[in-house]
């Protein structure tokens, strides 16, 4: 029984840590559906570029002496934030500006196009390969009471958190954080209070590259690197609406929830019961379908279905 | 008085048909490898009929669905099942198999009653991985992800053994679904799915059951999807999972939007565009680009699928048949062409 109890605990860390990750892709996308009400659906796609721009980086400096440790990673982490940068005002000009006054469908469905776009590209530039990044916090573990939890995904829990925290702060304090939600009301009636509407949809758009890239390069050494992880973020979803679409702290927790009901049912579940083995990449879905057939503003999202 | 269809051009439509008839004959005197062409021209014809099917759904009454893939898998295992395994003749598994998925559409459907957009677009994603895990789960009947071979049709004790046979059974339902489609989207019911589309709250005034047409919705265009499924079994005679992946339904999405919207014909040129494009140009462009850099096709597909659709969304909103629309209206005025109308 203690056995059961431990090995659950153990799932529900790891579940913790895994969940951080969604968490991270959900935030990149609930930025964008704060202030634009676009859903990116290459969010994914942004942090697998973000990965791989780190990680050239890394293996580039490899080479040189006194830049092949913690010094050449942080250099790399550098460089992939100045490039998320460049890339975030590139997407904005290519996908937001022209088709600002289309439907939200024709939007999502550019994004969906971006994507598929991205990852062929990443393929081409980075071939088939999968590569190993190292984790730059080492592989060292750290024990709890009898609990394994490696140095990384604490890393990992930890950076999660600050960044939720910090958008948080950022969207309900500061000054560009209210005009950003100010646009997502009203564009029209935020440009007329004199925000400049135009820059704060190019921010969203960059914040939202370097949570990508943040993630990215948080993920890669856990997963290690190939050009399907993008797909990861797809299962991002299912946590965002969980949580409350466009709900910064909804991000968090229904990542976290999803993360832990995915290893818990990859463990114990389906050790248990043979049944669950057969559903296990799916159960973020069914849990999605769920949540939307139940309540669809998720735990933190407000009540917005205009009935018909 | 008019007649419903009486502004319909449709002396079009008898010689558009005699060409679909002798079109293998031409290929047939034109080329030695016409066996291929035919064998592409059965994938585009399958993909038209679910093709015009999501354009039911998501072009006329605006339901996204990212999960179609999910349909013509049902149908393709349901009629690959139903035949070899349960001894249902192929020609009553073509009536029955649709009606099955058709379900599934209705149940699929419930969730739309309550939600749209984007949380659609995600929920019909579910449903296509669902229903591909399921595949796999259900190893008993399908072979899981070894795939499972299907017999060839058999209709009125006719065998269909080659791509020659197979392409005047394809197309003889291609030509079914994109008339009859028509009817239908011309008549009550489908401009109450236009009155949806434009706005739910207007057309519930006028009188529109919105649960009732929603539904509907989602049963024909599960329909035409489980029908395309049963063609696509038979006559591929292969079917694994691999064939029904999360890129299919977007590539259907491609389709149609490419073609345009909300138009069966648009669906149709789209779908013919696509496929043609993936069978006959890709391999090109593969070869030519394989001398650079070492690619995959599925890689190079994505990219080009991907640019297509990215640049019509930006350029051409309204697709291939928009676009001809566009011509048609400026030849008409052609002198007098008032400025800037097409900007």
């Amino acid at each position: 029984m203690t056995d059961t109890l431990g090995g659950l605990t153990q799932e529900v860390v790891s579940g913790v840590a895994l969940g951080c990750i969604y968490a991270l892709i959900a935030l990149g996308f609930t930025l964008i559906y704060k202030a634009t009400e676009v859903v990116n659906f290459a969010q994914g796609e942004l942090m697998m570029v973000g990965a791989y721009v780190n990680f050239f980086i890394v293996t580039a400096l490899l080479d040189i002496p006194l830049l092949n440790g913690a010094m050449g990673f942080l250099l790399a982490f550098a460089g992939a934030v100045a490039f998320a940068f460049l890339f975030g005002t590139f997407l904005d000009l290519i996908i937001n500006r022209p088709l600002k006054d289309e439907p939200v469908f024709s939007v999502i469905m550019a994004t969906i196009s971006m994507a598929i776009i991205l990852r062929a590209v990443m393929a081409l530039i980075a071939g088939p390969m999968t590569r190993l990044p190292v984790s730059p916090f080492g592989s060292g573990v750290v024990k709890i009471g009898g609990i394994v939890i490696s140095v990384h995904d604490l890393f990992i829990i930890s950076s999660a958190v600050a960044l939720v925290c910090g958008f948080y702060f950022f969207f309900n304090r500061t000054k560009w954080g209210i005009a950003m939600k100010a646009t997502s009301e009203d564009p029209m009636a935020a440009s007329l209070v004199g925000i400049p509407v135009k820059k704060v949809y190019r921010n969203v758009w960059i914040f939202s590259m370097v949570v990508a890239t943040v993630g990215g390069v948080l993920l890669a050494p856990k997963t290690l690197l190939d050009t399907n992880i993008g797909f990861l973020g797809l299962k991002a979803f299912p946590a965002a609406v969980l949580g409350g679409f466009g709900s910064i702290p909804g991000a968090i927790v229904g990542g976290v929830i999803l993360g832990v009901i995915e290893t818990v049912s990859m463990g114990t579940l389906s050790f248990h019961f043979p049944w669950v083995k057969e559903i296990n990449d799916i159960i973020v879905w069914i849990v999605l379908i769920a949540v939307l057939m139940i309540r669809p503003a998720g735990i933190f999202g407000r009540e917005e279905i205009d009935r018909v | 008085m008019k007649g419903r269809y009486a502004d319909e051009n449709l002396k079009w439509i008898a010689p558009l048909i005699l060409l679909v008839i002798l079109l293998p004959f031409l290929l047939r005197g034109a080329t030695f490898s016409y066996r291929y062409y035919l064998y592409v021209l059965n994938i585009a014809g399958i993909y038209t009929i679910l093709a015009v099917g999501l354009d039911v759904l998501s072009g006329y009454t605006g339901l996204v669905s990212l999960g179609h893939a999910g349909f013509l898998a049902i149908g393709a295992y349901t009629s690959a099942i139903l035949v070899d395994q349960a001894g249902v003749p192929f020609g009553l598994s073509l009536i029955i198999t649709p009606l099955i998925t058709g379900l599934f559409g209705i149940v699929v459907g419930f969730p739309a009653l309550r939600i749209s957009g984007m949380y659609l677009g995600l929920t019909t994603m579910g449903f296509g991985f669902i229903v591909r895990r399921l595949i796999i789960a259900l190893r008993t009947w399908t072979e899981g992800s070894a795939g499972l071979e299907v017999t060839k049709p058999l209709l009125f004790g006719f065998t269909f053994n080659s791509d020659w046979d197979n392409y005047f059974l394809v197309y003889t339902f291609v030509i079914l679904v994109i008339v009859s489609i028509r009817r239908v989207m011309k008549s009550k019911v489908g401009r109450a799915l236009m009155a949806i589309r434009d706005s739910e709250h207007a057309a519930q005034a006028a009188g529109v059951n919105l649960t009732r047409y929603k539904l509907f919705a989602f049963f024909l265009s599960a329909v035409l999807a489980g029908l395309a499924g049963v063609l696509f079994a038979h006559t591929m005679r292969f079917i694994s999972t691999d064939h029904f992946d999360i890129l299919l339904s977007i590539y259907f999405i491609i389709m149609v939007l490419v073609g345009g919207v909300g138009t069966v014909y648009g669906a149709v040129v789209g779908t013919l565009f696509i496929v043609l494009l993936d069978f006959l140009a890709i391999p090109i462009f593969k070869d030519w680009l394989g001398s650079f850099v070492a690619v995959e096709v599925a890689d190079i597909q994505s990219l080009i699928f991907g640019l297509i659709m990215f640049l019509f969304i930006i350029f051409q909103p309204m697709g291939l048949y928009g676009m001809w629309l566009k011509m048609r209206i400026y030849w008409k005025l052609f002198p007098f062409n008032p400025k800037k109308r097409f900007t």
